[in-house]
């Protein structure tokens, strides 16, 4: 589903921020991403999101080469994607109901179907009820949920998450990655990018991790072995 | 279930759906500019106003073609005719002119008629008496009809009377008629100049309007980029606007042009009046009218769409 294939990226001016990174998300998994600030984390969301392009290398997203995409394509690419901000990116003038619609409005989908799908999205992040408020109305929680119902709305194979659970306390940051996990088991891949390093040691899934643009770790970060249908150890090629 | 995909919706039934958006969005635009009227009526008067200017001038300009053509009769014609022609045959050439079609008026001045005006008002009197003949020739005068009388036509109509066996000399006075219409050309090449320059004006403003409205709009735009809007989805709102900027303004100019003509066609029938002319200013036809509405839209969709295609492209998400 997404698959990185020697990818280096180097900023203008020089910065080396990605060195020859290879890995492979399959269909229906979950990982994470770590690293500390620096190490190339942004960079590679922003690649598998088409907010930059790599100097050399391939990347496949829902088996397309994205790499030499035109700018015309970008849009349908980013279709097959939902993705989810630390800073929740909602539009502020609009309901929680519009922000939750955008992507169908989007695609062109009929006001019923619109209406059925993001009741369905709402109802999975457990804010019916707050169908017709403005996000600076909400709890940072409670934005940052809108901000999956509408990454999940149309139903996108893949789900991208950049420090989802940033700003919020431990108890919500759980309740957050049980949503994916909820998800996960719908068969959609999903990565998560975080530094909560404690969150990640708890859940024990796949984890990549970055340091100053290589990828140094793949694989499971964990204390003790507690072996889940969801587990899967890949070493380093 | 996350495995249907709109792909697999019907098309006939999605394609339906394409007018409502429009309309939708249409609507929603409307609904923009609404929102900020002081902002939206400036823009809306700018275009208004810009436009009136030359309409009001292209308004003159056509009222005052109408009144030249009433002038056109002045186009004369007059012929010299051989020394040698008898008063007889003159007159039969007198009869076949006024046969012409492009004819309205023929006058006769015959040689002896001639002589008698020439000392009357050259002042030469009695010493004229001392000449052996007569050295004037006999004259006529051809006043074309109106469809005639214009350069080309009455050009080609002196060549015809030259033709005639008895005409040794035709002349016309074209000068003053020629002279009137590279004026009344001229005149109308300067509004055509202001009204191109007024429209270029209307449609930067319109693109810095539009411009200014997509830099505050810049977040959520980044945002629908994110979520797979294409460049044409989130253009289209704007588009929308400056197409009722087009309408507004459009609807005002003509308003305004039309209560200044009858505001002017007051003062003019004064005038006109004063010179016992019966002269009535005409005001903007329907399709004049029409006209001006559709340039306006033109011009507000042109400035949006030029705005659009510098500003929304540039416009590009960040992950921060």
């Amino acid at each position: 589903m997404i698959k990185f294939d020697d990818v280096s990226k180097t900023y203008s001016g020089g910065f080396l921020a990605l060195k020859q990174v290879s890995f492979e998300l399959a269909t229906g998994e979950m990982a994470f991403l770590t690293g500390h600030s620096g190490a190339g984390k942004s960079t590679l969301l922003k690649l598998i999101s088409l907010m930059e392009k790599p100097n050399t290398g391939q990347i496949y997203i829902n088996n397309q080469n994205i790499t030499r995409v035109k700018y015309q394509q970008i849009p349908f690419v980013r279709r097959g994607i939902g993705m989810i901000f630390q800073n929740h990116n909602l539009l502020n003038d609009r309901t929680v109901f519009d922000n939750v619609a955008l992507p169908l409005i989007i695609e062109g989908y009929g006001q019923k179907d619109i209406r059925k799908r993001v009741d369905a999205a709402l109802d999975k992040v457990h804010l019916s009820s707050k169908l017709k408020c403005y996000p600076k109305m909400l709890s940072g929680g409670e934005q940052q949920r809108v901000g999956i119902a509408r990454a999940i709305v149309n139903k996108p194979p893949i789900l991208l998450a950049d420090e989802p659970t940033g700003n919020l306390d431990p108890k919500l940051s759980l309740d957050i990655i049980t949503l994916f996990e909820e998800f996960n088991a719908m068969g959609v891949s999903v990565l998560i990018a975080t530094h909560d390093l404690g969150l990640i040691a708890r859940m024990r899934y796949r984890t990549l991790t970055l340091k100053q643009g290589t990828m140094i770790t793949d694989g499971i970060t964990q204390s003790k072995p507690t072996p889940t249908n969801n587990n899967r150890f890949i070493g380093q090629d | 279930m996350f495995t249907d995909n709109p792909e697999h919706k019907k098309w006939s039934q999605r394609i339906l759906l394409i007018p409502l958006r429009h309309l939708q969005q249409a609507i929603g635009s409307l609904g923009d500019l609404w929102r900020t009227p002081l902002a939206s009526l400036m823009t809306i008067f700018v275009l208004g106003i810009s436009l009136t200017l030359p309409a009001t001038l292209e308004l003159f300009v056509k009222n005052a073609s109408q009144v030249t053509a009433n002038w056109n009769s002045a186009a004369e014609i007059t012929l010299f005719l051989d020394l040698s022609t008898t008063d007889k045959s003159a007159q039969s050439l007198v009869t076949r002119i006024s046969l012409y079609p492009e004819v309205a008026k023929v006058q006769y001045i015959s040689a002896a008629d001639a002589l008698k005006e020439f000392k009357q008002l050259s002042g030469f009197g009695d010493a004229l008496n001392y000449l052996a003949s007569n050295p004037l020739p006999a004259t006529i005068l051809v006043t074309p009809t109106e469809r005639a009388s214009q350069v080309i036509a009455a050009q080609a109509l002196l060549e015809k009377l030259q033709q005639e066996r008895e005409v040794k000399q035709g002349k016309l006075d074209l000068e003053w008629l020629t002279r009137l219409q590279t004026m009344a050309k001229f005149v109308s090449d300067i509004v055509l100049s202001i009204a191109l320059l007024l429209c270029l004006s209307v449609v930067l403003i319109i693109g810095n309007t539009i411009r200014l409205a997509i830099v505050s709009q810049k977040d959520a735009i980044a945002i629908m980029k994110l979520v797979g809007a294409t460049d044409q989805f989130i253009q289209r709102p704007f588009l929308y606007t400056g197409m009722w900027y087009g309408v507004f303004g459009g609807i005002i100019a003509i308003i305004v042009v039309t209560l200044l003509a009858q505001f002017l066609t007051l003062s003019m029938t004064n005038l006109a009046a004063l010179y016992d002319s019966q002269f009535t200013l005409q005001n903007l036809s329907l399709n004049e009218a029409l006209l001006l509405f559709a340039i306006a839209i033109g011009l507000g969709l042109l400035g949006s769409y030029i705005s659009v295609k510098q500003h929304i492209r540039a416009i590009e998400p960040t992950a921060d």
